[in-house]
C-alpha cells in the first residue's frame, strides 16, 4: 500500500535525475580507487580453485518438502546462484523461483548468530557450552512425558537421529507439524489406493481433472508436476491433454487449465458424484451411492451449469485415462475427507488406478522415511500445552505462533511449558516466544540427508552437502547439535561420530553395498556420493491395494445462506510464500503473485459482482471479520473467484521473522475458525466463513499489471465463450 | 502545492551532492597516460625488481605468469596464494632471516591471509578480461608475457610494490582499441548493439569484402559493463 502523498511516480523520476547525475561524475578517472580496497587471496588453493571461475557442487533444496537436488555455482568460496541437478528424476535439473531464492536464506542478513538465552524481553548471547549444559539441567528430572518435541517434516538421518535422541529420555512426543499438508488427502489415499502418496502420472493422463490441486504452482513436487505437464500438453499420442480444473478460487493450476470451473466452496465432493452419476458407467454399490446425484440437484447445489457437468463426463468418456486429483481446495472443510473420497472414487470408477496413478516406490530404509508433518499434530500438542502437561517444548522448523489459528490461543499455551527452546534461522514468532534459542546452520552450510515423501520411477536419498564455509561462526548444523545433544545422553553409542559428518559419513559407508557401491571402497564410494549429491536406489514398490468402500461416503447438502457471515473465506497460498516461512527472502516478496501480480503485500479478492453488489472498488481498504477476529487489507477485484467467496493470500503478516518479513500485510491465519475435518482431525482451512466492510479508506494497490488502478475485468485479451457455449470435445 | 515542495527539496540536495562531487574530482591532477598512481603501503613490500626484474640488475627474471597464473586463465587475476610463496622461500634458506620474509612466515604460521591492497582497482561497474587479452597478444601474436602485462601494469620488473602507471579510464582504453587493435568479426554479422559511446565504433565492411566486418575494441558496451 502506498498512501503518503509522494507517489512513485515522483519518486522514479527524482533518481532518474539522480542516475543521469552520478553517470556525469562518473567519467574520468575519479573512480579508480587505488589502495583503498584490501583484496584477500588464498592461504592455500586446490587446483581447481580459479578466482573468477566457478565451482560447482551438488546439493538439495531445502526451500519446500518436494526434495529437488540443486547444483550450486559457488565463486571465491561464495554460493552465487542454484540451478537444478540434472541427475535427479524429481526436477530433472530444473528449479522454482521458492528454490532460486534459497540464497536469500543464507545471506540473510536476519539471520541469529549467537546461542541467544532470554532475560527479560531480551535474548543474551551464550556459549554453545552453556547452551547445551542449560538442556541437560532443564532435562534432569523432568520424565519423557512431560517432553515435547515440534517439528515441520523431517527425514533422512536426521529423523533417525532426532529419534534417538527423544528415546533416550523415553519421549514419546514428536508432534510433526506441517501448516499446508495435504494430510486429509493422504489418509483418503490411503483408504482408496492402499498408499497415502501414490504416483501420478499426470504425463500419461489424457484428461486431468483436478478439484483445486495447484500441481503447477504449491502442491506436493510442483518442478515434477510441472515438467509432467508439459509432456502432457504435448501428448502421449498427439493429441494435446486436456486440462479441467475446479475451484472456488483460481490457482496457477487453474489460469492454465482449458476449463476452469468455478465451484461452490465444499461442494467439490458433491461434483465428483455427479460426473459418476453422469458417466453412467457405475454399477453395484457406487451406482446406488450416486444415484440420487443427478444433474439437476448437482448443478443446484454446486452452482456448476447442468451442461458443463455432461461435458466433463463427456470428454472422460472419451478419453482415457484420465486423472482426478483432489487438492488442497477440496479437503479444507469438515467433510474434506468426504469431498478427497468422493474424487478418488471417479479415479476407480474411469479405471484409473494402475494406469495414471501407480504404485510409489519407497526407499528401502524405514527409519528415514520422512516423518510428514499435517495439522492435526498441531492440536495435540496445543491441548497438551494448554493443559500444563509439557515442561520442556522444543521447536524445529515450524512457526506456529505464526500458523496456528488464531483462536487456539498456542503463544499463550506455549507460555505454560517452563521451558522452550527454539532450533532455528531467524527470531521468528515462535522463537520470540522460546526461552534458549539456537541458530542453525543454513542449508547451504549444513550436511544432511533428504527422503522426499513423493519420488518417481526411482528412490533416492538426497544429500545435503555445505556449498561454501558458514557466513557466521557460531551457527551449528540441527544434526551437529542433535548428535551434541544425544552424547549427552548415550556418550558411549556415539563416542566414535567427533562430528555430524562423521556421523553422515560412517552411517552411509556402513550401507554402502545397498547404494550401490559394492565395488568401491569407502573413500570413493562417498566422494561419489557427495559428487553426485543423490544416492539412487532400486527402491521398494508398495502395491496398490485400496477399496471403493462407498458405504461411508456422506456428503452434506450445502449450508443455508449465513446472514451474519455470508462469505467463505479462502485462505490462497501463493507460490512462492507457501506457509510463510520464506516470506523474509526479499526476490520472493518482490515476485508478483502470478494472478493478481501484487507485490509486497497482502489482499483480498472478491468478485466484481459482489463487489459492487458491496460497493467495493479495487483500492479498497476492507475489514474481513470472520467469529474469531478480523483483519484489514486492500481489496483486488478479481473474476477469478466465486462471488460467494473472498481470499486472502496465506505468508504475509509477519509480525517477527527479520526485516523484509514483518509489518507486510496481514496474516490469514490468525481469523480462522479452528474446525477440523470429522475424520482426520486436520485443520479444515476452508471452514470459516466471514463479512467483509468497508473502512472508507483506499490506497493504490501495488502491482505489476497495467496502469495503477486499471481494472483486469471485462479486458479482453483473448476470445472467450461462456462455459455452457463450448463444445469441449471440440475445442481440443 | 505540497508534492512540489517536497520534489525540489529532494532536487536541490541531489545537485548539491552532485556539484560537491564534481568540485572535488575537479582538483584531483589530469592524469598523462604514462602518470603515476599514488604509492600504496603493503603489508609487506613485495620486491617485483627482485623477483622479475634482469638478471643484470638482480633480478631473477622469473615469467609474470609464474606467479600470477590465474591471469591467464580467468576474468581477473587474483593473488597468488600464500602458499606459493612459500612453495619456494621454504627452501631458501639465505634470506629466511630476512625481516620481510620473517613476516610472510607469520602469516603462513597463523594460515592467515596477506591483507594485500588492490593497486588496479576498476570501478566496479568496468569488468575487464584478462584472460582475453592474453590470449590475443600472447598466444596469438607470441608476443612476451612481460610485454603484454605491462600495456596495463607499467615496467612492473623496475618497481617494488606495484604502483599503477597507466590511467585505466575509459578513454585510456579506447585509445589502445582505437589504435592498434582492430578487431574482426567474421561472417558478416553485426556484433552486438554498438556503442557509439566515447570512441568505440560499429563495425565497418572493408574494403572490397562484403562479409568481413571490421571494429575497432569491443562493439557492445556489456563487453565492459555487464
Ligand atoms: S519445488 Fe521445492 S524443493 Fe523443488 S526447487 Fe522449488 S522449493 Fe526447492
Amino acid at each position: 500500500m502506498m498512501d503518503s502523498g509522494f507517489d512513485r511516480r515522483d519518486f522514479l523520476k527524482v533518481m532518474g535525475w539522480s542516475g543521469a547525475a552520478v553517470a556525469l561524475s562518473g567519467c574520468g578517472n575519479t573512480s579508480i580507487e587505488d589502495g583503498k580496497e584490501t583484496v584477500v587471496s588464498y592461504v592455500e588453493a586446490a587446483d581447481f580453485v580459479i578466482p573468477g571461475i566457478g565451482v560447482y557442487y551438488n546439493s538439495s533444496c531445502a526451500q519446500c518438502d518436494a526434495g529437488c537436488s540443486i547444483n550450486g555455482k559457488v565463486r571465491e568460496g561464495r554460493v552465487l546462484k542454484l540451478e537444478g541437478n540434472p541427475a535427479s528424476g524429481i526436477n530433472n535439473g530444473k528449479m522454482c523461483g521458492l528454490g532460486q531464492a534459497g540464497v536469500q536464506h543464507h545471506y540473510n542478513p536476519d539471520r541469529v548468530r549467537e546461542p541467544l538465552l532470554r532475560n527479560g524481553n531480551q535474548g543474551e548471547a551464550i556459549s554453545w557450552e552453556k547452551a547445551y549444559a542449560l538442556i541437560a539441567e532443564k532435562l534432569d528430572g523432568v520424565s519423557g512425558e512431560e517432553i515435547a518435541f515440534l517439528s515441520g517434516g523431517v527425514s533422512g538421518h536426521l529423523k533417525v537421529l532426532l529419534g534417538n535422541y527423544l528415546s533416550s529420555f523415553g519421549c514419546k512426543n514428536h508432534f510433526v507439524y506441517e501448516a499446508l499438508s495435504p494430510g486429509v488427502v493422504r489418509a483418503a489415499n490411503k483408504k482408496a489406493y492402499g498408499v497415502e502418496m501414490p504416483r501420478y502420472n499426470i504425463n500419461k493422463a489424457k484428461v486431468v481433472l483436478s478439484f483445486g490441486a495447484d500441481f503447477l504452482g504449491a502442491w506436493v513436487s510442483p518442478v515434477h508436476f510441472s515438467q509432467q505437464y508439459a509432456q502432457f500438453r504435448n501428448g502421449a499420442d498427439g493429441q494435446r491433454g486436456v486440462l479441467i480444473q475446479v475451484e472456488p478460487k483460481m490457482t496457477l493450476t487453474g489460469a492454465n487449465a482449458d476449463r476452469w470451473v468455478p465451484i461452490r466452496p465444499g461442494t467439490e465432493g458433491i461434483l465428483a458424484l455427479g460426473i459418476i452419476n453422469a458417466l453412467g458407467t457405475a454399477t453395484g454399490d457406487i451406482a446406488a451411492a450416486v444415484k440420487n446425484y443427478d444433474k439437476v440437484r448437482v448443478s443446484k447445489e454446486t452452482g456448476v451449469p447442468p451442461g458443463q457437468i455432461d461435458k466433463i463426463a463427456a470428454i472422460l468418456k472419451l478419453r482415457s485415462p484420465s486423472l482426478v486429483l483432489a487438492g488442497g481446495a477440496a479437503e479444507g472443510y469438515a467433510h474434506g475427507s468426504q469431498n478427497a473420497a468422493a474424487i478418488n472414487l471417479l479415479n476407480h470408477v474411469l479405471g484409473n488406478v494402475g494406469k495414471t496413478i501407480v504404485a510409489p516406490v519407497t526407499v528401502p530404509f524405514p527409519q528415514m522415511a520422512p516423518a510428514k508433518g499435517n495439522t492435526a499434530a498441531l492440536k495435540s500438542l496445543n491441548d497438551g500445552l494448554a493443559a500444563g502437561n509439557f515442561k520442556v517444548l522444543f521447536n524445529y522448523a515450524a512457526n506456529p505462533v505464526y500458523t496456528a489459528p488464531g483462536a487456539m490461543k498456542f503463544k499463550d499455551n506455549m507460555a505454560k511449558a517452563e521451558f522452550k527452546v527454539a532450533f532455528t534461522h531467524y527470531l521468528d514468532e515462535t522463537a520470540l516466544q522460546a526461552d534458549l534459542v539456537l541458530p542453525l546452520d543454513s542449508a547451504l552450510e549444513d550436511w544432511g540427508t533428504q527422503v522426499p515423501e513423493y519420488m518417481t520411477e526411482g528412490a533416492q536419498i538426497n544429500i545435503l552437502q555445505p556449498l561454501m564455509e558458514n557466513l557466521h561462526p557460531n551457527t551449528r548444523g540441527m544434526g551437529e547439535i542433535l548428535l551434541a545433544l544425544i552424547k549427552q545422553r548415550r556418550p558411549e553409542e556415539y563416542k566414535n561420530y567427533e562430528d555430524y559428518y562423521a556421523y553422515l559419513r560412517a552411517a552411509l559407508v556402513q550401507n554402502k553395498n545397498a547404494f550401490g557401491g559394492h565395488s568401491m571402497d569407502d573413500d570413493t564410494f562417498w566422494n561419489e556420493t557427495l559428487t553426485k549429491g543423490i544416492i539412487k536406489l532400486a527402491g521398494t514398490t508398495t502395491a496398490l491395494n485400496g477399496g471403493t468402500n462407498v458405504s461411508s461416503l456422506k456428503l452434506p447438502t450445502p449450508a443455508e445462506q449465513d446472514e451474519q457471515f455470508p462469505l467463505q473465506l479462502i485462505p490462497s497460498v501463493n507460490i512462492s510464500l507457501r506457509d510463510g516461512r520464506n516470506s523474509n527472502q526479499p526476490w520472493l516478496q518482490e515476485s508478483p503473485d502470478p494472478l493478481t501480480t501484487i507485490v509486497w503485500d497482502s489482499w483480498m479478492e472478491i468478485h466484481p459482482k459482489k463487489a459492487a453488489e458491496l460497493g467495493i472498488v479495487e483500492g479498497d481498504i476492507v475489514e474481513v471479520t470472520s467469529r474469531v477476529g478480523s483483519i484489514k487489507t486492500q481489496a483486488y477485484l478479481f473474476p477469478g473467484i466465486h462471488p460467494d467467496a473472498i481470499s486472502i493470500p496465506i505468508g504475509q503478516g509477519h509480525e517477527a521473522m527479520g526485516r523484509y518479513a514483518k509489518g507486510y500485510g496481514v496474516n490469514p491465519f490468525k481469523i480462522i475458525d479452528t474446525v477440523f475435518d470429522r475424520e482426520t482431525g486436520e485443520l479444515a482451512m476452508h471452514e470459516t466463513r466471514v463479512k467483509v466492510s468497508k473502512t472508507g479508506q483506499r490506497v493504490i494497490i501495488v502491482k505489476d499489471e497495467s496502469a495503477a488502478g486499471a481494472k483486469q475485468v471485462r479486458e479482453k485479451i483473448a476470445g472467450r465463450v461462456s462455459t455452457d457455449n463450448v463444445d469441449l470435445s471440440k475445442e481440443v | 502545492m505540497h508534492r512540489f515542495l517536497r520534489i525540489s527539496v529532494l532536487l536541490t540536495g541531489l545537485f548539491a551532492a552532485v556539484s560537491v562531487y564534481a568540485a572535488e574530482s575537479l582538483q584531483t591532477t589530469q592524469m598523462t597516460e604514462d602518470s603515476l598512481g599514488p604509492l600504496v603501503e603493503q603489508p609487506i613490500e613485495f620486491p617485483h625488481n627482485r623477483h622479475a626484474g634482469d638478471a643484470g640488475k638482480g633480478g631473477m627474471e622469473i615469467n609474470c605468469m609464474y606467479c600470477h597464473t590465474y591471469a591467464r586463465r580467468s576474468a581477473v587475476a587474483g593473488i597468488p596464494p600464500l602458499q606459493k610463496c612459500i612453495g619456494c622461500h621454504q627452501g631458501i634458506e639465505s634470506v629466511r632471516e630476512a625481516p620481510r620474509i620473517k613476516k610472510l612466515f607469520e602469516y603462513w604460521d597463523a594460515k592467515k591471509a596477506v591483507p594485500w591492497k588492490k593497486v588496479h582497482d576498476l570501478p566496479d561497474f568496468v569488468r575487464f578480461n584478462h584472460e582475453r587479452h592474453i590470449k590475443r597478444f600472447v598466444e596469438q601474436q607470441n608476443r612476451p608475457f612481460q610485454e603484454v602485462c605491462g600495456y596495463c601494469h607499467g615496467d612492473v620488473k623496475e618497481m617494488t610494490v606495484a604502483r599503477r602507471s597507466k590511467a585505466l579510464s575509459m578513454g585510456w582504453c579506447a585509445s589502445c582499441h582505437q589504435k592498434d587493435h582492430a578487431v574482426v568479426a567474421e561472417g558478416g554479422t553485426q556484433i552486438g548493439s554498438q556503442a557509439y559511446w566515447y570512441t568505440f565504433y560499429k563495425p565497418e565492411a572493408t574494403d572490397g569484402s562484403t562479409d568481413v566486418l571490421k571494429a575497432k575494441g569491443p562493439n557492445d558496451c556489456w563487453q565492459c559493463h555487464k
